[in-house]
């Protein structure tokens, strides 16, 4: 009977991980359990074909063992020329002991449902999985906690693995300043906020650094080049995404009984008429103008003029919005 | 559908670290641990068992055959054969969930500690902006509230910016779309709602306790009124990116997005911070909400 193959691909693991040097193609071929040597008295025609079955099975052996988070090298050794070997450095392919308790097994279970719907939900789930053999074992434990599915984008993987191979790739892209294009970039870093995707990346064409919205993206990414084709940055530029260290203060004019949230979060500053003042610390101009305008009159910005100026202009352009 | 043979790997291999680790261990305990039969926990352990070196050489792993058939897995050899690490989509997977969750406000103290320990041996795959809000007292009372079992009056504004005093049997946190709600019964909507963690003002534990059971149907339960076409420049669009059930389509130097609406006020007042950039705006009803803001806008900022 044939060897299944997740016998072949543990033997596989075995043998590349206990090699002293590595492992050519042939010798995983004809040592391995589970491949098929070739047979003896083959005619050409059969040796031909036994060949192929196996560099299929093993080709795809090996992808499967990289996706899953074995580090399979590839050795090349001069002295046999350009027969090439492989090896698996047991070191780097085992799971460091994490030690889980069983609540932390718990919340990890939640954290999968973020990604449900979408390819990273089935890396989440066998990311569990492999975290399971170093927790503890204890009754079930039931979490007053949840994730919804973020709004999914399959581009965040292929992202993730082009980063971990400093691998170019290419993609469809709807800028907000330059229309739809094509975009190649070698990506440095996969950056979340707030349930939002990002790619940090080096844009070819425009040769600078540029920030990419991964909803934008449209189709697949596809990889262009070698892997290992750039080193990524020690210090990766967040732009815009940063926490934004400078804070400024806006005084802000909030009727009685309104602008709830601005009270929350600014400092008392006395009163005004009817109103009440509140100096509000704020990072992103953008975002506190947002805030009063859909106050739609509950608030007003005192200081400085240019936030003042910013909500009457987007007011005024507002009444002038035509009928669709 | 058959077992993917990786699936099958990763539990095998997880199986063999446990005992490693916890020493004999009963099968009927790693059947439960890991979510499978007693049957396959046997036919994993005689997968693990023949496992061999090139050529037939050498069985790394051998179990006590004694011990087998009083079914209890116990190791006599293994010979360096361990759980693989997480690949790197995996590692971003659990990292990035985790830390959107923490970066929300609502991560369990469980969380926090297993997110310290992947991040101390992945060296952060993944980076993950967020500022939380959430005013811890908040959180803590509303988690003593769900761990007791008692209704919560909370103090919440609305995204209208509304005030107002509910009571509530309170269920779960949820994180959506990078954001904590509670998820619970309002006694004043008489329905189920959820809240925005950072829009809750106060809450006061109560003596009363929870009646209404948590719902199946999580999340959102607004249901769309109508739908909206909206054209934009392109320098708008990411106001509308988020919007529920958005289709947005390239126009020349604009885009055309067409999304649902179940609060008019709500997607005026969104409009309104990007309003130099739009162009046209359907139905009339949105339009002249969005006139009707700027126009009470205009009336008190100068």
């Amino acid at each position: 009977m044939a060897v299944p193959k997740h016998q072949r691909l543990l033997n596989l693991i075995i043998g590349l991980s206990s090699t002293r040097h590595r492992l050519t193609r042939d010798q995983i071929r004809d040592t391995i359990e589970g491949y098929e040597p070739l047979p003896h008295g083959a005619s050409e025609e059969e040796v031909r074909k036994a060949e192929q079955s196996f560099e299929r099975m093993f080709e795809r052996d090996k992808k499967e063992l990289r996706e899953l988070g074995v580090p399979v090298e590839t050795v090349e050794d001069p002295v046999h020329g350009d027969e090439i070997g492989y090896r698996i450095r047991p070191a780097e392919a085992a799971m460091p002991a994490l030690d889980l308790t069983a609540a932390e097994l718990a919340v990890l279970g939640v954290a999968t449902d973020y990604w449900r719907g979408a390819v990273l939900g089935s890396d989440a789930t066998q990311a569990v999985a492999k975290l399971a053999s170093s927790a503890e074992h204890g009754p079930r434990v039931e979490l007053p906690f949840a994730a919804l599915p973020a709004v999914g984008n399959d581009a965040v993987a292929a992202l993730v693995e082009a980063v971990a191979d400093r691998q170019t790739v290419r993609f469809e892209y709807s800028s907000s300043s330059s229309g739809a294009g094509t975009r190649t970039i070698e990506p440095w870093r996969v950056v979340l906020r707030a349930g939002v995707a990002y790619v940090i990346g080096f844009d070819r064409d425009r040769e600078a650094a540029r920030t990419f919205r991964v909803q934008r993206i449209g189709g697949a990414v596809t990889p262009v080049g070698e892997p290992g084709a750039y080193d990524i940055p020690d210090e990766i530029p967040l732009g815009a995404l940063a926490e934004s260290g400078d804070v400024a203060t806006a005084r802000v004019a909030v009727r009685p009984e309104s602008g709830h949230a601005l009270r929350r979060r600014g400092t008392a500053a006395g009163a005004d008429g009817g109103w009440d003042l509140y100096d509000v610390e704020y990072a992103h101009a953008d975002a506190l103008v947002a805030e009063v305008l859909a106050l739609a009159g509950g608030a007003r910005i005192v200081s400085p003029a240019g936030l003042a100026k910013a909500v009457t202009k987007a007011a005024t352009a507002a009444l002038e919005v035509e009928r669709g | 559908m058959a077992e993917q043979a990786t699936d099958r790997l990763v539990r095998m291999l997880g199986i063999l670290t446990y005992v490693e680790k916890h020493g004999d261990t009963p099968f009927a305990e790693l059947a439960e641990h890991f979510g499978v039969s007693v049957a396959q926990v046997r036919a994993d352990l005689n997968a693990l068992w023949v496992a061999s070196e090139p050529g037939d050489s050498w069985f790394p792993i051998d179990f006590s055959a004694d011990a087998y058939e009083a079914d209890i897995a116990a190791l006599v050899r293994n010979d360096g054969v361990s759980q693989v690490r997480l690949s790197p989509r995996e590692a971003v997977a659990l990292v990035g969930a985790l830390s959107t969750m923490g970066a929300a406000g609502a991560l369990p103290e469980a969380g926090t500690q297993v997110l310290a320990k992947l991040r101390e041996a992945l060296a952060e795959p993944v980076t993950v902006i967020g500022d939380d809000h959430v005013a811890p007292e908040i959180r803590e009372s509303l988690l003593e509230a769900m761990r007791r079992y008692r209704l919560a009056e909370v103090e919440y504004v609305d995204a209208q910016d509304r005030r107002s005093t509910r009571v509530v049997d309170p269920h779960r946190l949820v994180v959506i779309d990078g954001h904590a709600y509670l998820e619970c019964f309002c006694r004043r909507a008489e329905d189920y709602r959820v809240l925005r963690l950072d829009r809750i003002a106060s809450v006061t534990v109560l003596d009363g306790a929870v009646e209404h059971p948590p719902t199946d149907t999580a999340g959102f339960t607004l249901t769309p009124a109508f739908r909206a076409t909206v054209r934009i420049a392109r320098s708008g669009r990411w106001a509308l990116e988020d919007m529920p059930g958005v289709v947005i389509e390239d126009a020349e130097e604009d885009v055309i997005a067409t999304f649902d609406v179940a609060d008019a006020a709500f997607v005026a007042g969104r409009l309104l911070s990007v309003a130099p950039h739009l162009r046209s705006v359907t139905p009339n009803r949105l339009v002249d909400e969005l006139r009707r803001q700027a126009q009470s806008v205009l009336d008190v900022q100068r």
